[in-house]
């Protein structure tokens, strides 16, 4: 292990920092738990607190994985006689404990294509501190080790019921007995069966390990050019590169440019295949078969019965792309029935009603009632309909008939036909198609934000809206207009609080009274307990956050929107009484539980989530409890992408639009389930069609959006202190002015100095200024909202620099975060070498997972360049913006392919805000009279200084 | 005759043992042939003894070669007593053709590869004039055990036919031709270690000791809708392991 001459390094996330610079490598006997296999997995379930632990946890998941699928095979293993155990050296301890015994029985994995390539990805990731000792060990041997041991384990915890129901009698069944249960497993005694069992079943094991090697037998379904000649391709494939996939004919020619010997595999693979499938025989029938032709009910099997055998038993799969989607459904055309316009949803209510008719479809064309009865005349399961091919069975031939009997048209309610499309769940016949005009069209189509006329930036609002914010704008006031909720899901950056500002302000300005939005599908007034609001025909908006957002949109409303009237609802000084006179009010989560009878009482024009996630959960308090808020209708801000999560995206659905998506049991069973076990392709397309008139998200990659956005976008980010860190830094502020007051010249300066070091540890955290090694978690009202930034980031598949003055610092953010949000994060400061820095720098650049780079200001200012990330968050403030921009300039500099998008998180009513804002004021004067460093600050009065450092209750949270 | 039963065979350390201690001995299609042939010519008393001897240990080797396979059984005087079993094995002549006959269906190979004898493989024998399995074993044992077969050629032949349900290509090698012979580059085995990754060394990463190396990438794992005793179907184990394993693997989709 690396250390200095009296220790081992300590490991970074101990807190300590290493007191040797160039360490160097030595032999050191450490103390060690070695647990057995089923403890230590208990324990890596629970702590992953270290990049060690991680490691082995994840190594951990992957026996899991190999255990739940079956990749295990049961062995006899002679472990090491206990006379040779006396004399072995610490070094060759198993890292991983077993009792000892003559021969044992075990469950070990089996690694063969993508495993193994996933069992060297991690090899390479292990953190040299896994594989010390008195040499370094292989990591292969150090894994494999460890990974058998966990599946072992894990395999005897599954199996509660022993294999054998009668006392063992034989070797075979005494180890067969022995492959359940707890250990020790030995098969008892030395017996001399044993070398030939144990031959028997490595026989085994080789012959399933070396199945699959180096390619894999692909089957490729060719549908017919005309007839009915279809064709299964016979391949190979590169485990490690799918996309080197050559045909047999090729391989028989012997130029295949893949590894191993392709002849050998491939036909190993199709005597294994054929076992699977049997027609496969057929094409097996000349010296070196390359298709086998199948007439139209084969490959219907084929597509129906083998692919799937063929493709769990690891063989490769391709269908053709129209391969399981039924294209047998219905079309839904729908006409208004008298002049309207689609502007804005102005005239149109959600109770007026439209005709509707309901075809059979397939693909995109529709059919007759005369031509479905041929199809079922035909009675085959695959048919081509003009040039297309459908897959159809009985049961939706039949519910196709029974569509047509009913003959559907007639005429009903918008708000009637939309229920009906979003809760359309016929499996047997799905609906593929919609041809609606007018608003309805624009709402089911998906596309309104596309259709809608833009708003333009409303006057009062004290900015430009971008052209993807006036649609925005037009979108949510479309849905509002039609008292529909509405889920705004834009990449972060991209500005969801501007632009539900800029609705409060256009619901103001645009003629007050004119027209009322009709409320269909919102919920009844709270009735007589309404207490009357501001009679400008709107109503206020209540708008729920985290706590950590509640000083954003503070200040943001106070910049944008001047002329709202806002109020926070939060703190123990909160009064009711200040909801009656605002036209948005801010609460967080937590108070508008506990408030919740308060805020029940209020008639709200809108109630908005931010930071949906936070409902993600529909059982919770929290949840039921904005749920329960009576309003016109409702807005859910997340910039989490919904859709990859489907239970939050239900749980955020219920509360925009309650009811619509149905109970939540069946949202299980009609798409989570199908779409996140399957990838069920047609679940997918309907749950898009049920929520796509509802939830706008747009990237910050699409086209449309790329070229409104600037390259370089600078946001300030304003966190809470916590209480902790409020009385912390007030008991500073105390102690330094009295200092300050009673000193002069280079010791005020110093004294000046060393306070606003003070000062900004506390705005960081507590245990940064304490230095305490305290825990972290909850403490820090920015490291709060640093953390929400990093997931979002990484959520959205970003990287992002995180710069810190502070290198104490930093070494406390990087364990804390990589721990929270299980990603990567790299940690580059001063005390490294220029190598360690060039790997590091490198590894971000190249990597392409997701991943932070916390950097000291001071030691990565200058030179290194960052292009893969385009987040930079500037963690503390160094109050000087030529510093900060050159930090920024690491990522936003030639190779950027991205915008790069900048936040300096500052706490609110604190200096941190202070100075920002006389940096704002003065900014051309401030870079000529400030230089480089920060010493300007030094010369202000203490009565100025006092009125830096105070602390504004406001901030806190 | 009582001295002759109260004796008992010598016991022996480490000899060849039948993997199946109860029942019948062997299992696949191809080596019941060769069981079949003994069990009908031999009586039931000396099968189950020579069973019994199989699956003490008592076959000291078993060789085999074009033709002839010989055995070393230990029986119940100090010398082993010498077995050789004979079958005809086929001239170059008549294996060319044969050859030439596995080679134009590709399935001969890739069932033998996958370590299965394919079932047609006797008809094709056939056509061609020659027998895949001898009608009648030319057996031969140096005991002056008078019945004919004896339980040391039982034992022989029993571990014979658990070989052959490893590896159906013995008994294509008996009648003369080896899987090298047949499959010519095809037969080799594989080689470098799958697994295997080259390591940084440690003075290379003194700085971030404790931290992952190059890439930490997280599987993309999707749920995969997968029957956890797929294995099992597609490599059946040794013996008569499935059933027995079988109620185990299923049970593993619960872990």
């Amino acid at each position: 292990m690396p250390g200095s001459a009296k220790e081992p390094l300590p490991s970074p996330e101990t807190g300590r920092m290493a007191e040797v610079a160039r360490p160097r490598l030595r032999l050191w006997r450490v103390p060690a738990v070695v647990p057995p296999a089923d403890d230590a997995l208990r324990v890596l379930a629970e702590h992953t607190g270290t990049a060690t632990m991680r490691h082995w946890a994840a190594v951990a998941a992957f026996a899991h994985d190999l255990v739940r699928r079956g990749r295990v095979i049961p062995q006899l293993v002679l472990a090491p006689a206990p006379e040779r155990d006396a004399n072995r050296t610490g070094d060759e301890m198993a890292m991983w404990a077993a009792p000892e015994d003559d021969a044992r029985a075990v469950w070990r994995p089996v690694l063969t294509g993508a495993d193994a390539a996933y069992f060297r990805d991690l090899a390479l990731a292990m953190p040299p501190a896994c594989r010390t000792s008195s040499t370094e060990r292989p990591s292969t041997e150090v894994q494999l080790e460890a990974l058998e041991a966990f599946t072992d384990a894990l395999v005897r915890r599954t199996l509660t019921e022993p294999l054998l129901t009668r006392p063992p009698r034989t070797l075979q069944e005494r180890w067969l007995a022995a492959l359940t249960g707890p250990p020790p497993t030995g098969v008892g005694g030395a017996c001399p069966d044993v070398p030939e069992l144990r031959r028997e079943l490595e026989r085994w094991y080789a012959a399933v390990a070396a199945s699959e090697g180096a390619t894999r037998v692909c089957f490729r379904l060719l549908e017919p050019a005309e007839g009915d000649d279809w064709r299964v391709e016979l391949a190979l494939q590169a485990a490690d590169d799918p996309s080197l996939y050559v045909p047999a004919a090729q391989v028989w020619g012997g130029v295949t440019g893949l590894p191993g010997r392709p002849e050998r595999e491939l036909l190993t693979g199709l005597g294994r295949a054929v076992r699977l499938y049997p027609e496969l025989d057929r094409a097996l029938r000349v010296p070196e078969p390359s298709e086998l032709v199948l007439d139209t009910a084969g490959a219907f099997g084929f597509l129906r019965q083998a692919a799937p055998l063929l493709q769990a038993a690891g063989f490769g799969v391709q269908l053709p792309r129209w391969a399981g989607r039924t294209r047998l459904g219905l079309k839904l055309t729908t006409r208004t029935r008298k002049q309207q316009s689609a502007a804005a949803g102005q005239g149109f209510g959600m109770r007026e009603l439209v005709d509707f008719r309901v075809d059979l479809a397939v693909g995109d064309e529709t059919i007759s009632e005369a031509e479905l009865a041929e199809l079922a005349r035909l009675k085959v399961p695959l048919v081509r309909v003009r040039g297309q091919w459908v897959e159809l069975d009985d049961r939706q031939l039949k519910a196709a008939l029974r569509a047509v009997e009913g003959g559907r048209a007639g005429a009903a309610s918008a708000a009637e036909i939309l229920r009906q499309v979003v809760q359309s769940d016929d499996e047997e016949l799905p609906l593929l198609e919609i041809d609606a005009d007018g608003v309805l069209g624009d709402l089911l189509s998906g596309q309104a934000e596309r259709r809608l006329t833009p708003l333009a930036t409303p006057p009062g609002l004290d900015a430009t809206l971008r052209p993807y914010q006036e649609r925005g704008l037009a979108w949510l006031s479309f849905l509002s207009g039609l008292g529909l909720g509405g889920v705004l899901a834009d990449d972060m950056g991209l500005g969801k609080t501007i632009t539900t500002l800029a609705l409060l302000v256009h619901e103001r300005t645009a003629a007050p009274g004119s027209h009322t939005p009709e409320r269909a599908g919102a919920p009844a007034p709270a009735g007589e307990a309404a207490v009357p609001v501001p009679d400008d025909g709107v109503g206020p908006t209540l708008l729920v956050c985290p706590m950590s957002l509640i000083g954003n949109w503070q200040r943001e409303a106070a910049r944008f929107a001047p002329g709202l009237r806002v109020y926070v609802h939060h703190g123990s000084g909160r009064d009711a009484a200040g909801i009656a006179e605002a036209d948005l009010v801010i609460t967080t989560y937590g108070t508008a539980q506990r408030d919740l009878e308060t805020l029940k009482q209020y008639q709200w024009r809108r109630v908005v989530c931010d930071e949906a996630q936070a409902i993600k959960n529909s059982g919770t308090l929290q949840a039921q409890a904005v749920r329960a808020i009576p309003t016109g209708t409702r807005l859910a801000l997340t910039g989490t992408p919904v859709e990859n999560h489907l239970a939050e995206l239900w749980s955020i659905m219920e509360f925009a639009n309650p009811g619509l998506l149905g109970p939540r049991s069946r949202f299980r069973t009609r798409f989570q389930e199908p779409i996140e076990a399957r990838q069920d392709e047609q679940a997918a397309t309907a749950l898009k069609r049920a929520t796509g008139p509802f939830i706008l998200r747009r990237l910050k990659t699409d086209k449309s959006i790329i070229s409104d956005l600037p390259e370089k976008l600078e946001v300030k980010e304003w966190c809470p202190l916590t209480t902790e860190q409020a009385t912390l830094y007030q008991a500073v502020v105390d102690d330094m002015l009295a200092k300050i007051d009673s000193s002069e010249g280079i010791e005020r300066r110093g004294l000046v100095l060393s306070a606003m070091a003070k000062l900004k540890q506390v705005c960081n955290h507590p245990a940064h200024l304490l230095k305490d090694g305290s825990r972290l978690a909850g403490r820090s009202g920015k490291l709060a909202r640093l953390e929400q930034l990093s997931e979002e980031i990484l959520a959205e598949g970003e990287k992002a620099l995180l710069f810190t003055q502070y290198a104490e610092f930093g070494a406390m953010l990087q364990p804390y975060l990589a721990q929270r949000l299980d990603r990567p994060v790299l940690w580059l400061h001063g005390g490294l070498p220029k190598k360690t820095r060039d790997r590091l720098v490198d590894r971000f650049q190249q990597d392409p997972e997701p991943a932070l780079f916390v950097l000291s200001l001071k030691a990565a200012g200058v030179g290194l360049n960052l292009t893969a990330a385009n987040h930079v968050v500037h963690v503390d403030r160094w109050w000087n913006p030529a510093v900060e921009d050159q930090a920024t300039d690491r990522a936003f500099r030639i190779g950027q392919r991205k915008n790069v998008q900048v936040r300096k998180l500052i706490c609110a009513g604190t200096l941190e805000e202070r100075v920002d804002q006389m940096i704002e004021r003065k900014k051309a004067l401030a870079e000529r009279v400030v230089g480089t460093g920060e010493d300007w600050l030094t010369d202000l009065s203490t009565e100025e200084l006092r009125e830096v450092f105070r602390l504004t209750a406001e901030g806190v949270g | 005759m009582a001295w002759f039963a109260a004796s008992g065979p010598i016991r022996v350390e480490g000899g060849i043992k039948a993997r199946s201690q109860r029942g019948s001995i062997g299992s696949a299609w191809w080596s019941r042939r060769f069981i079949d042939i003994l069990e009908r010519v031999c009586d039931k008393g000396r099968l189950s003894r020579g069973r019994a001897y199989a699956r003490k240990g008592q076959v000291l080797s078993i060789e085999l070669a074009a033709g002839e396979v010989t055995a070393a059984v230990q029986g119940s005087r100090p010398d082993p007593y010498e077995v050789v079993v004979r079958i005809e094995a086929y001239g170059e002549e008549r294996w060319a053709a044969i050859e030439e006959e596995i080679a134009a269906q590709a399935v001969y190979r890739a069932r033998l590869l996958a370590g299965e004898m394919p079932e047609e493989i006797e008809e094709l024998f056939a056509a061609l004039g020659a027998d895949l399995f001898p009608r009648d074993l030319d057996m031969h044992c140096s005991c002056p055990d008078w019945g004919f077969p004896c339980k040391h050629l039982s034992a022989v032949l029993y571990l014979l036919a658990e070989s052959f349900d490893d590896d159906p290509f013995l008994v294509l090698a008996w009648r003369g031709r080896t899987k090298e012979q047949l499959l010519g580059s095809l037969a080799e085995e594989r080689g470098a270690d799958p697994l295997r990754v080259a390591d940084v060394p440690f003075a290379d990463r003194l700085a971030d000791f404790y931290a992952p190396g190059a890439t930490a990438h997280r599987p993309e794992r999707r749920p995969v809708a997968v029957a956890p005793d797929l294995l099992l179907r597609v490599f059946p184990p040794p013996g008569e392991l499935e059933s027995a394993l079988t109620p185990a693997y299923k049970g593993l989709a619960d872990a």
